[in-house]
């Protein structure tokens, strides 16, 4: 191959390989002098692997200095990820009883009021997820990858161990679609105008209000509440970073 | 006040003038100091000085000899000069009197 260093002695096509496998953790133009480099002081592939691995890990010890990245992961995306598997399979059992005669009977919602409910969590799923998603994304774009992996293993967790027959396993997923596109989203424009941010926020808000004061609470168990404004705080931090933006912006 | 590393880094670049870039610099750094110098410690630092405004970085025209990739020039701002400047001076005033500073003015004299 012509791009490849001339003088090579142990740079085999395959240590080569390795190379430019690892230097595609790298920025593109990074990639393209860190390569170049090496072609040109014909170095051996272990020895260019190693200082091509070597700068990936540089750079990715510089980016987890900063606490943003330690906030996407374990402040939002891995308890986030509980969460919304939990929910997710609320808002999946007030369909199934939705759905099902005996079971809306057995509760004591009626067919309008079950409807209700279940619009307003299908809603608060939406926006817990989405908004979710945006932190992470915006909070972090180069450690999306870790924060990925953080909100991805509770969910195989809790696959695997998965047993209730009346619904499928993938009812735990619910919330990944809004939560993914929310990534996105965040990853393309990284902060929301205030008035979308404010107007995103206290809709989450309110929608939460209503399942603080239903009775159904366990001793055991933290209060409601306290478990809502975990997935609520990345709406209000939308908030806080559009408003941030704003003022630098009037300054 | 520089580092250690990043005032080698801009002495080697300063000298290398035009033909300052990743590799030649860490050829420079490594014929003068004998030490071997990696390929992140010197793209991390080549970073953290230009964030610092120190240096100025660009990407150069591909070669054939570097297999059609293009080098990331570097240039010295007249900031840098002025950092790599006052280290100098900081460490020939910290050196004033030191014993190998000393015994090395003896043995030349």
């Amino acid at each position: 191959m012509g791009g490849e260093p001339n003088g090579e002695r142990l740079m085999t096509s395959t240590g080569w390989s390795f190379v430019k496998a690892a230097a595609r953790l790298l920025a593109r133009d990074e990639r393209e002098a860190a390569l170049g480099d090496l072609v040109e002081v014909d170095e051996s592939a272990w020895q260019g692997l190693f200082d091509v691995l070597g700068l990936v890990f540089r750079r990715e010890a510089v980016v987890w200095k900063s606490w943003r990245p330690w906030l996407a992961g374990f402040g939002v995306a891995l308890p986030s990820s509980f969460l919304l598997m939990g929910f997710s399979l609320s808002v999946s059992w007030s369909y199934l009883t939705l759905r099902c005669p005996e079971l809306l009977q057995r509760s004591s919602l009626t067919l309008g009021s079950g409807s209700v409910v279940l619009l307003c969590q299908v809603l608060l799923l939406i926006g817990w997820s989405w908004t979710g998603g945006f932190a992470v994304g915006s909070l972090s774009r180069r450690t999306l990858w870790a924060s990925t992996l953080l909100c991805y293993s509770p969910c195989l967790f809790c696959l695997s161990r998965f047993r209730v027959e009346s619904l499928s396993r993938f009812c735990l997923l619910l919330f990944l679609v809004p939560a993914i596109w929310g990534a996105h989203q965040g990853l393309r424009i990284s902060r929301m105008r205030l008035s979308w941010a404010i107007a995103l926020a206290i809709t989450i808000t309110a929608l939460m209000l209503p399942g603080w004061s239903s009775g159904d609470h366990h001793w055991w168990a933290p209060p409601r509440w306290t478990l809502d404004w975990v997935l609520c705080w990345p709406a209000w931090h939308l908030v806080a970073t559009a408003r941030r933006a704003g003022s630098k912006a009037r300054f | 006040m520089l580092g250690e590393f990043e005032y080698l880094l801009i002495t080697a670049a300063a000298g290398l003038g035009d033909g300052a870039y990743g590799a030649a610099i860490r050829e420079e750094i490594e014929a003068t100091t004998g030490r071997k110098c990696s390929m992140g410690a010197l793209y991390t630092t080549i970073d953290r000085l230009e964030t610092k405004g120190l240096v100025k970085t660009w990407m150069g025209d591909a070669t054939p000899q570097r297999g059609g990739r293009a080098k990331r020039m570097v240039r010295v701002t007249p900031n840098g000069v002025s950092a790599a400047k006052d280290f100098y001076d900081a460490v020939t005033s910290v050196s004033r009197g030191a014993s190998w500073v000393a015994n090395r003015t003896g043995s030349a004299s």
